[in-house]
């Protein structure tokens, strides 16, 4: 599979700061790729630099195996970006400011294109309104149709679904999704809504302070977390209760009337075996819950240096 | 560089005009103005000078037009995507930074021109003034040289937008009234006090308006001086040019075009 995006030992730093500290990852074609990590961490500043608007220290970016060095226009016809923290021309309509952008990336027959962006993203009602005057979630959307006005090769997504209700924000996935699925391009997706990265990336890459800690599946960045929390309502509590979590040396939380909460490990049969050996000696369960790892858990691990 | 991206940027600057009515006060509201003001002073002064001071103070109105928005609307322009927080969107396409400078020059050019129509009608109309009775020669020659130079300030206040951000932004709306008064636009050179006279003559604007000044009284007009207007504005070109392009290299270090205020 083709790599669309190379990045190799990334640095930039101003002046003692040094903000991004190496970062190499590499994104192939039809991929999502998500950049997770605390404020601060560097996420921004790594799209920033592979878009060209802020200029690195060191290393190597290649877009569709090129940099922006070698060829500026294949580079950056093929790619685009939509960032929540940066707004398009306040005093041009929706359709105004597609129509500028369209015009700039070379589209031909841009209105029909931009019109159906705009039913997609359902603004097609204010198409005519300046973008001045847009709620923060139109705004987002305008910025999510600029995007992909130019139907890129790479989308550099950087909190692209900030400030949108939850019915809008799962639209705009879906959306983002199924223009993924279509065109096969590959995505580079900040977020800080982890579900959000959970449904949309392929692979993930943690960073923090700067440098990457990990990259991985979502899968297998949940191993990361070893212990998952149970909690069981039982029927009746007592001591034989009591002492059989001592027996199987678990560590109980918390115990409150009948309720337990317990920490046991997240992978493996060691759940199953304790469940069937309770049922065994007798002891009902009325409820239970089980807090699966999620990458909020390992997010705050990471953001705490655990 | 590519013109569907000059293109572009010119339509851009077209809906900012058309969706903003300041943006026409601009070329028509404040040169007409001074035509207005001036232009009954100088009906006064007149009266009690013998030198033709009507044809001097307001063809150095009109023409000093030319300077003034050549400078404003490349720094305004640029100005306005700071202002909408859309500079990163604009420095993420594939647009170059002498696209930008071309589009404003092209987009300048025309409001430069409609500005000049109005200004110069209105002089007729209320002061029966006609620019266009100035020789042609020395229209011919002195135009260029101050739209050059205006669209040459105008790059100047871009490169210390890029290089020192917003907080410059008075230098798009001050900076050529500050060359104003030494560039003779209503007064000969040697009405300068001593220690102004070498800036103004460093300056290709004072030896436009001496020329203008000649070509009113009938007296030779020194083209020596002309010359050296057209090579020092283009001099000035050339190095603000790479002056901006330096800016912009310093602004894409310091990560002024991602900062979100």
């Amino acid at each position: 599979m083709k790599t669309v995006l190379e990045v190799k030992g990334l640095e930039k730093s101003y002046g003692k700061f040094d903000i991004v500290k190496g970062i190499s990852f590499s994104i192939k074609e039809g991929e999502i790729f998500g950049l997770l990590g605390p404020n601060g961490a560097g996420k921004s500043t790594t799209i920033n630099m592979i878009t060209g608007v802020l200029a690195k220290d060191a290393g190597e970016i290649r877009i569709l195996g090129k940099t922006l060095e070698e060829d500026w226009e294949y580079v950056k016809n093929n790619m685009n970006v939509s960032s929540a923290y940066f707004n398009l021309s306040g005093i041009l309509t929706i359709n105004q400011n597609l129509t500028v952008y369209a015009k700039l990336y070379n589209v031909k027959n841009a209105q029909p294109k931009i019109d159906k962006l705009l039913n997609d993203f359902e603004l097609m009602t204010h198409k005519h309104k300046l973008a001045e005057n847009l709620s923060s979630g139109q705004r987002t959307r305008l910025n999510l149709c600029k995007g992909l006005i130019n139907e890129p090769k790479l989308l550099l997504l950087d909190e692209a679904t900030i400030g949108l209700d939850p019915d809008i924000a799962e639209k705009t996935r879906r959306l983002i999704l199924e223009y993924q699925k279509r065109t096969n391009c590959s995505i580079l997706f900040t977020s800080h809504y982890m579900g959000e990265i959970e449904q949309m990336c392929d692979r993930i890459a943690f960073i923090g302070d700067g440098k990457i800690i990990k990259i991985d599946t979502v899968a297998n960045l949940k191993k990361m977390i070893k212990k998952q929390q149970v909690e069981i309502d039982f029927i009746k509590n007592n001591k034989q209760l009591k002492d059989f979590f001592l027996e199987k040396d678990i560590n109980i939380i918390l115990e409150d009337d009948n309720r337990i909460v317990f920490e046991i490990d997240a992978h493996g049969d060691k759940l199953y075996r304790l469940m069937s050996s309770l049922f065994k000696r007798g002891h009902f369960v009325r409820d239970m819950h089980i807090k699966r790892p999620t990458l909020d858990d390992i997010f705050i691990k990471i953001a705490r240096k655990k | 560089m590519k013109l569907y991206r000059v293109n572009a940027l010119m339509l851009k600057y077209w809906y900012i005009c058309m969706n903003r009515i300041d943006r026409w006060f601009d070329i028509f509201y404040w040169p007409l103005l001074d035509i207005v003001l001036w232009g009954f002073m100088t009906t006064y002064i007149k009266n009690i000078s013998e030198f033709n001071l009507l044809s001097a103070l307001l063809g150095g109105i009109i023409l000093w037009m030319f300077v003034w928005r050549g400078g404003q609307d490349i720094s305004l322009f640029v100005l306005e995507d700071f202002w909408s927080r859309n500079i990163y969107n604009t420095f993420t396409t594939p647009v170059k930074e002498v696209e930008i400078v071309i589009s404003t020059i092209i987009f300048g050019f025309f409001r430069s021109l409609m500005s000049f129509v109005a200004m110069a009608l209105l002089a007729f109309v209320m002061h029966g003034f006609n620019i266009l009775t100035l020789p042609w020669g020395i229209l011919a020659a002195i135009v260029p040289i101050l739209m050059l130079f205006g669209w040459a300030t105008g790059i100047f206040i871009a490169g210390l937008i890029f290089r020192f951000g917003q907080r410059v932004q008075i230098f798009a709306w001050s900076f050529v009234w500050i060359l104003q008064p030494f560039s003779c636009v209503f007064y000969p050179l040697a009405s300068l006090p001593f220690w102004a006279q070498p800036i103004a003559k460093a300056l290709p604007t004072t030896h436009v308006f001496e020329a203008l000044r000649a070509g009113l009284n009938g007296t030779p007009v020194q083209w020596g001086w002309i010359a050296y207007a057209v090579i020092a504005t283009l001099t000035a070109h050339v190095v603000l040019t790479m002056f901006l392009a330096s800016s912009l290299k310093s602004a894409k270090k310091k990560g002024l075009l991602t900062r979100y205020d």
